[in-house]
This record gives structure tokens, sequence and C-alpha cells, in this order.
């Protein structure tokens, strides 16, 4: 189980070390988007205008933080992962504009794994229920989009440093944790009688 | 009766500390959990699970950033204060929202908005229950992760698929689990509703998990004996703390049963995660407050 420092925006070299069970600590910018702000984003992709950050290379956190406001700007006050199946129907649109890492919780599924084969990217599970120690790694807000859409809606512009930890529970080589997981829990129902 | 009051700024303060900790019987659990916990990488998890309600309580933060949604069960006798109580829990729910101890996370079912003080229809969901004779007024109020939601099944079972032994719906409340793996935030608790018809079943299944202490035993002996069992089972299916492999999945099982129809059994599994944000206090003519889910009470 190896220990990943990275810096984003990270490469396909970068993703391909990344074996189930490592842990990963991230700096630099990292990016929220929820179910809204995965809507955004395909309507901005559909009609081919532009994106509101470069998403090549970058980390996109399954999250909305408590954030106050700060003067003109915000201070986080916590922030962790929200359940990254509601995103599974953007997985293949989130690899082709060059995603790398998704950090979340409690896994993605077959669209996923094979986006993440196809486009090189890997899914980092985070501590849930975990904000104040996941919280901890965030630096400053840099910014937010689309927050008419409501505070955990809107996609978040993370400063971070030694982010993490984080456990790499999908790679882009089509394993999966929860897949493991979920075979060995049916074998044992049915190892009950069941 | 008249002596029993409750005042906004208890019920702010009550909605504060629910918010910025975890209930103390669930802390007990939690610890328990992680000195069994054999699989490393769960040990980890639990481990981190635990400093992080250390640092919300020592940094005055949110324990999880989502506050779920919010519900009350009042319990009380005639003549007891509960009319203004609902207007005192939205406007503090307003309060604590402004000082980030919630996030804003309400919004209108279909257009989506947010009004960004956890205000909305039917917010809280209050849920009263006279009880003729109660020598005292409980409030319990429950932040119930949404996460965990995803993972719900309601059915309506049958004579036929409850079948011999109940092993049909053992069957469901497992393969629930499994099918649901890291998505409620495991270690979960499973609330289980059971009978009625399917509206029954699901707000028992909600009321099972949120107002019990998860150490208490089921008065019923049936009902205790099928706990103990599923959770037995539940604990064997190697789901493990965010449902990433481990022993420890589920923390409690707990049961409620109506009578229902002879042609018909409803039945709602219902998650709740392991950031059990909730506070119980019964408040006595006297003016004594008794707060519920204590580490001593079991």
């Amino acid at each position: 189980m190896a220990e990943h420092h990275l810096t984003l925006p990270v490469t396909d070299a970068d993703i391909e070390k990344l074996a189930l069970g490592d842990s990963v600590y991230l700096d630099g910018i990292v990016y929220t988007a929820r179910d809204m702000a995965h809507m955004e984003i395909r309507a901005l992709a559909e009609k081919g205008q532009p994106l509101p950050e470069p998403l090549a290379g970058s980390a996109v956190f399954h999250a909305g933080p408590v954030a106050l406001k700060d003067g003109d700007g915000w201070r986080l006050n916590v922030i962790g992962p929200t359940t990254s199946m509601r995103m599974e129907p953007y997985a293949d649109l989130i690899g082709r504009l060059g995603v790398k890492l998704i950090i979340g919780k409690g896994g993605m599924f077959d669209d996923s794994k094979a986006a993440f084969q196809r486009y090189t990217q890997a899914y980092l599970q985070a501590a849930p229920g975990c904000a104040v120690q996941i919280g901890a790694g965030v630096r400053a807000i840099k910014g937010v989009h689309w927050l008419e859409n409501g505070m955990p809606e809107g996609m978040w512009v993370l400063e971070v440093k030694d982010f993490g930890p984080f456990i790499v529970t999908m790679d882009c080589r089509g394993h999966s944790v929860y897949d493991d997981v979920r075979a060995a829990g049916r074998q044992a129902i049915a190892a009950m009688g069941y | 009766m008249s002596g029993v009051k409750v005042s906004y700024e208890d019920i702010v303060e009550l909605i504060h500390k629910g918010c910025t900790g975890i209930s103390a019987d669930v802390q007990v659990l939690m610890r328990r959990a992680l000195e069994r916990e054999t699989v490393p990488s769960a040990r980890v998890m639990l481990q981190t699970m635990l400093d992080n309600v250390a640092m919300a309580g020592r940094l005055d933060k949110p324990v999880c950033q989502s506050p779920g949604f919010p519900t009350v069960w009042v319990r009380y006798d005639d003549g007891m204060p509960v009319a203004g109580l609902r207007e005192h829990i939205q406007k503090a729910l307003a309060e604590c929202t402004a000082k980030g101890y919630i996030r804003p996370s309400i919004v209108h079912s279909l257009t989506r908005n947010n009004p960004g003080d956890s205000s909305g229809e039917g917010v809280p969901n209050m849920e009263y229950r006279l009880v003729p004779g109660l020598p005292y007024l409980e409030i319990i109020a429950s932040f119930k992760g949404c996460g965990a939601e995803l993972g719900n099944a309601s059915v309506i079972m049958t004579t036929a698929t409850l079948g011999k032994d109940l092993s049909g719906l053992k069957k469901l409340v497992l393969e629930t689990v499994v099918k649901a793996g890291g998505i409620p935030c495991p270690p979960s608790a499973l609330g289980i509703g059971i009978g009625g018809q399917m509206d029954v079943a699901s707000k028992l299944s909600r009321e099972a998990v949120s107002t019990r202490d998860w150490r208490d035993t089921n008065p019923d002996p049936l009902l205790a004996a099928l706990e103990t069992e599923l959770l037995d089972s539940v604990n064997k299916l190697g789901v493990g703390p965010a449902g990433i492999g481990g022993d420890t999945t589920t923390l409690a099982v707990k049961i409620a049963h109506a009578a229902t129809h002879t042609a018909i059994c409803p039945v709602t599994v219902n998650f709740h995660c392991w950031v059990a944000r909730r506070f119980g206090v019964r408040i006595y003519p006297d003016g004594t407050v008794q707060h519920l889910f204590q580490e001593g009470d079991y």
C-alpha cells in the first residue's frame, strides 16, 4: 500500500501508478461538483461553450462545503464527501473533459469503470462524515461558480495542501474495491443458506 | 403541567450541540467497534471517524458537512406547551444555518430551489404523539444524512415471500445492505419498519432508528431476537466502514412493528449513517431536564 503525494493538475502517468488500497494526498486546486454542477457542465459542453474552470488533469470532489461569507470572499467551515453514485450518469463526459481524479464516497459503477479505463482516471474514497478532518486540508476558497443553485450545489474552487488521506478504491484498470466487497457480501449471504 | 417550559434559546443550544457531535450512545458503539475490528484499513477509517468527532467538538464545527433532513418527535400529554415548538425549531434551524452549524441543504423537491436558510414546506417534519398520562414532555430531534436514504428499500412482502422462519425478510435485509455497500456511510444502523401499509412501515423505520438508544433491547421478545440475529448476520457481510471492507458494517438494528392486513406485510429498511446527530430531552413539570442517549444509560 503505497502513499502518493500528487500536485494538481496530474498526468496519466500519475494515475497509472495508483493501485487499490494506496493512500493519496493532494496539493493544488480541487473543484467541487455535485448534481447541479454536473448538469451545468453538461449544458455548457453540449453547447460547445467554455467551462468556468480548466478540468484537464483536475480533481473533482463530490462535495458541497459549509462556507461562511468573509468580506468579499468565503471562508471554509467544513467539507466532506457526498454520495458519488448520483454522478454516475456523467461518467463518460467527465472523463472526456480530462478530469483525472474523482474524490467521493460509496464508489461508482460500471459506466465509471469503463470511463476510468478509457480516459485513465481513478476514484478516491474520502472518510465519510469526517468533514472537519478533511476540511483541515483546504487552505483557501479561491472562488465559486453557480452559487445561485445553492451552497451545496455550487462549483467551489479550493486551494488544498496535504489534502487527504484518500484511499484509491477504483483504478484505471477496471478494478473496484466496491465490486470486490459486494461479491464477497453476496457469497456470505449464500453461505448463510439464503 | 404548566411547569414544563422550552425556551427558544434551549432549542438553539440543543440543535447546535446536536450538529457538532454525535450522540453518546453511538460514540460508545463506535469505540467498541474499533476495539473489535481486525481489518487494518477499517481500523484506520473508524479511528479517523472518532478523531473527527473529537475535532468537531473541540473546534465547535459540524461533524459532517451535510446536516441531512430534520425530523422531530414530540411525545406529550394534554395541556403541555407544544403549540409554539415548530416555530421555535424553524427559527433555530435558520439561526444555526447562518452561524455555519448547518449547511443550507433544504430545497424545493421539484424546482430544486434552495432558500438558503434550511426552511421549506414540511421542514422540519414534526411527528406529534399524544400520550395520555405521560409525566414529561419528550422532544427528540434527528438530523439524518441523506446519502443513507439512497440505500433504503421499501417492499410489500406477503405470507409467501416472508418465508419459513422469516427467511425471506432476513434475506431482503442482507441483500439491501450488500447492495447499498458504502453508500449509507457505514458503519450504519438499520431501522426496519414492519406492518400497516407502506406509509406506516416507512414512518416506523425512521422512528425506530432515530428515537431509540442504539444500545437498547426491544421490549418485544420476537423483535429483540430478530434484531440480534440480523445485527450478527449483517456484520458477517464484510462491507465494513465506508464500504471498503471490514468487520464493522452495522452498529445497531432497530425494528418497529404494527399489525397489518392478512394479504400483505409492508417492510421498509432504513439506513442511518454513523454520524448520529440527534438530541433527546424529557422535560418534567418541576423543571428537571433529562437528556437521552447518554453514555452511562446502558
